[in-house]
This record gives C-alpha cells, structure tokens and sequence, in this order.
C-alpha cells in the first residue's frame, strides 16, 4: 500500500510538473462545456443529459491521451528500469499510476461541477440522475483509463500508445452500438449480442445517465476494469525486455 | 555474495548469454570487462531481477533472484546503462521519490539524502530540475540514486560513461571509498578503468566468459612470456653474448640504441628476469642506462583473450 502511494505520489506531481495537465483540463472543460451549453438554451432542458450523453465519444480521445505516457515515457528514458528494481510488487507500480491517470482525470472531471450548480440554479433538475451521471462518468474514465494504461505499456512511444489506446477504446464503445451489434450477430450469430451486453459500453452507460445504477452495470464496469489491469500486471510480468 | 550459474539468455535468434559462470564474494570488487554487446548488461539485468534467464540460476546473498525478487531487490543499489531520471523532477525531488520508494522515510531519509548528495559531489545542483543537468551530473544523479538505501551490493553498469577525466577520476574514488564494505560490480568496455580500481576481472565476449580472475596474472597469461628491456653502454654483440648465457633468459631482441645497446629479454614468468640482468651488469660493470620489466597494458591482454576466443579480432571494440 505504502509502495502504491509513493508511486501515485510521483506520477500525479509529474502530470502538474508539466503545462500539460493545464492544457489537458482546459481543453477537456472548454469542449465539454462548449459542446453542451451549445445546445443548452436550445433544448431548454434542466438536465445533464446531454454533457453525458457526449462523453463515452468524447472520452475515447482524452483519456487515452492522459494515460498514453504511463509506461510509454518510462520505457523511452530508462526509469521502466528502475521501476522493476525496486522492491515492489508490479502490482503495487502499476497501481499507483493507474491511480494517479485517475485522480487527474477526476480533477478535471470535477471542473465541470459549475454546469450542474448553473442547472440547480436555472431549473429544477432531477439532481440523482446528475449524481447517477458523475458516477457513471467516472466508471467510464476508469474503464478507459485501464485499456489505456495497458496499450500505453505495449507500445515504446507515446504516439503508438495513444493511437492503440484511442482503437482499443473505440472498440470497446463500437460493440455496445446495437447496430453494429447486429451487423456482427450477421456474420457470426450470438457474437454480436455477446460483445454488445458484455463489452460493450452504450448499453451500461446509458442507463446510468437515466439515473439508474444497476448492480450489473456496477460489475460491467469494475469487472472490465479489472480485466485490463490485471492484463496489464500480466505484461509486467511477462515482460521480455 | 553473488553467485552465477550457467546462465543463458536469447532475445529471439540472438544468442546474448551462453553459459555464463561467476561468483564475488562479500566486499569483493570485479571489473566487468567486454566490448559493446558482448553481454555485461543482459548479465547484470538479471542479477538485478530486471530480466530472467532462460535457463541456469543467480543467488544474491544465498536468495534465488526468480523466487525471491523483492529481497534481492532490497539488497541492491544498481545503475542501468541508460540512467534512470525523471527530467522533470530536480536531484532532491527525484533522490527522495527513490529513497522512500526504497522504504526510508524520516530521519533516515534525510541523512542517507545528505549522505548521497555529498559524496555523489551534488550539492550545487540539488534544486537544478534532472533535464537541465549536465551528462556528468546525470551519471552521478543515478549513482546517487543507487546508493540511497546503502544497499549492500552495488550493480554499476558503465558507471563513468560520458563523463569528463576528472568526473571519471571522482567516480572512481568514489568507488574505492567503498571497497571493503560493499560489494561491487561494475562493467566497462574501458580497459583503463579497471586497474585503478580493482585486480579482480570477468572478461565477456560475444555472451561467453573468455576470462576469469586476477588481472596481472590474466595478462600473464595471456601474454605467455616475461620481458624485459635493458640499455647498456658498451659493445653490443658482447652484452647479447652474456645475456644469452644466463640461464633464466630464452629469447634476446636487440633494440635500436643510441649510445651503448639495447635489448628486450624474455623469459618465464616464475624466474626473477630483472634480477638476473642487473646481477650481470653489476659483475661485469657495465654502466647501465636502462632496465624495466614489460607492463601489459589491458588492450594487450584483452585483445589476446578475445582472439584466442574466437580465432578472430571480430567484435573487439
């Protein structure tokens, strides 16, 4: 535990120690925020619907592109080196950056709670489907996080990373659309459905943004999330250097 | 303290390690010597548990490195080629992560930092961020890093690489300062480097150990012969004469001379050559203007070694 913490430690000061983590939650408030107030006045609901609605689209670019430098940049200058001699478990390493990928995120996630105070305060907005929304998002930031942590450690550049993680993401989302799910029950029967309520995003995600948290959807999320950590532990393992 | 067992390695069809057999006891220094990609840091990575060997076994202190990594990780400072930084970190920030992540924290922390800082010669530098450092403040960067925890083993791969003669010079020291209490491996395509530091040597080459041991003996070895040079003032044909006669000598080279005459005298190396001559110089009395034994300079030895390893000059740096 004492070991997670040192490595998160590190690995979120690193992302501040950077202009880049500014520009990555300005960009990430600015789009959001633009892409939903855009259409805010327009529909004239007090909702979040549509902040949400956006972000497993949106989310497949960023999230790989905060997690892209986990392993990539430690590979690049030799410190993937020091990591796996030190007396700790790659678990424990791999851990604390993935945790430190997910606090940034959070932080930036939680810029945009202006939009649902604005909300409170124009409407009356049915605030457990914002609440059910933020933990959905954050469930969704997680799952990606971990595919995206996991490619970033397959690939020794940045660019690599990015790219698989952001095909890797778009993956995962594609499978839950039902008609691409139907397209591949056409080619393979029962692979489709199969993919679509088991990997694929559209269906948990959007039950959260209706307000509704479902045990299933709790251990869609965790579980895949789980899977790609566990893979990414594996990597370590197994590494070849 | 570190034992190596046969150990092999391939990285697909590339054969990096074969077979490879050494130990170091406790406060032992060895001078890890081979060209560029002859295998010294596969070798070290695995003592470091970075890699695991294909086949053969490596103990650190009696502990098996694939069954108990972590406690052979604890026992062990070590410096990779590519030395480990965080650019955006500065020496503090960076020696402090690598300090607590090695398990120190208070007090302990702050003296092994202080500790480190002063004898790695960083004090200067300490709030300087790791990217704007000099190569030479890098290298002692890592080597600080390698020293936090006072491990007990230090694992230096080409620790003065990049650095200035008088950085190499500080290295060194640094290294011998710790001879005694720690034991050391560091690895070197240098040859110079070793002799200042330490007599006993693992010579690689193209994944195969071609040499084991201590190094005057080595370059005995592998010179074959004893030689001497002597300069005398007098005729030459009869100083030739009188060396050839004595019997420790088997071989008189006459050398160009300005003044008297020169010779290179060999003989083996369980004879007392020098004594000999000088005797003969002192009976007759001849003035003598010269007389020193041959040193072998490292490139003679390692490129004797390397040759009758393979047959050929083929990879010899």
């Amino acid at each position: 535990m004492q070991n997670t913490i040192t490595i998160f430690r590190r690995e979120f000061a690193s992302y501040f120690n950077s202009p880049i983590a500014y520009i990555f939650i300005i960009a990430f408030l600015v789009l959001n925020s633009g892409l939903f107030m855009t259409g805010f006045f327009l529909n004239g609901a007090a909702d979040l619907r549509s902040f949400f609605g956006n972000l497993p689209f949106f989310l497949i670019f960023f999230i790989p592109a905060v997690s892209m430098r986990l392993w990539a940049e430690d590979k690049r200058t030799g410190t993937f080196e020091l990591l796996m001699t030190l007396p700790m478990r790659a678990r424990e390493v791999m851990m604390g950056k993935y945790l430190a990928a997910l606090a940034f995120y959070l932080v930036s996630l939680a810029g945009t709670l202006p939009l649902p105070i604005m909300i409170s305060i124009l409407g009356n907005p049915d605030v457990g489907a914002m609440w059910s929304g933020y933990i959905g998002a954050a469930l969704l930031g997680g799952l990606y996080l971990a595919v995206g942590t996991f490619t970033s450690g397959l690939m020794r550049d940045q660019i690599s990373a990015v790219i698989l993680g952001i095909m890797a993401c778009f993956s995962i989302f594609i499978v839950g659309v039902p008609g691409v799910a139907a397209t591949i029950d056409g080619w393979v029967p029962g692979l489709g459905s199969f993919l679509q309520h088991y990997v694929g995003l559209s269906g948990h995600f959007e039950m959260m943004l209706r307000g509704v948290i479902t045990l299933g959807d709790l251990v869609y999320f965790l579980g895949l999330t789980a899977v790609f950590l566990s893979l990414n532990t594996l990597w370590l393992k197994g590494r070849k250097y | 303290m570190i034992e190596v067992r046969g150990i092999s390695k391939s990285f697909g069809t590339m054969r990096a390690l074969d077979d490879v057999s050494f130990s170091l006891g406790r406060g032992e220094i060895l001078g890890f010597l081979g060209p560029n990609g002859a295998g010294k840091s596969t070798t070290m990575k695995i003592i470091t548990t970075f890699l695991a060997a294909d086949q053969g076994q490596v103990t650190v202190d009696g502990i098996d490195v694939l069954e108990k990594p972590l406690d052979v990780r604890r026992r062990i400072g070590y410096l990779p080629e590519n030395v480990p930084l965080y650019p955006d970190m500065n020496i503090q920030e960076y020696l402090t992560f690598v300090g607590q992540a090695r398990g120190l924290s208070g007090g302990q922390l702050r003296n092994r930092l202080g500790w480190c800082v002063e004898a790695c010669g960083l004090v200067t530098e300490y709030k300087k961020n790791i990217g704007e450092l000099s190569k030479g403040y890098k290298q002692r960067t890592g080597l600080a890093q390698a020293l936090i925890h006072d491990p007990e083993i230090l694992i230096l791969d080409e620790p003065t690489s990049g650095l200035d003669p008088l950085q190499i010079l500080g290295i060194r020291e640094l290294i011998k300062s710790l001879a005694g209490e720690k034991t050391i491996i560091f690895s070197t395509h240098i040859l110079q480097e070793v002799s200042p530091v330490t007599n006993r040597v693992v010579i690689i080459n193209e994944g195969r150990i071609i040499a084991d041991g201590n190094l005057g003996d080595l370059s005995r070895e592998a010179m074959g012969t004893n030689r001497v040079f002597v300069g005398i003032r007098e005729d030459g044909a009869t100083v030739e004469a009188a060396l050839r006669e004595l019997g420790e000598v088997t071989e008189v080279h006459p050398l160009p001379a300005e003044g008297g005459c020169r010779f290179e005298v060999r003989g083996p190396f369980d004879t007392d050559l020098v004594g000999a001559v000088d005797r003969l110089t002192r009976d007759r009395g001849w003035e003598m203007t010269q007389l020193h034994e041959a040193t072998f300079s490292l490139e003679d030895t390692f490129i004797s070694l390397t040759k009758r390893a393979d047959g050929s000059l083929k990879g010899v740096a």
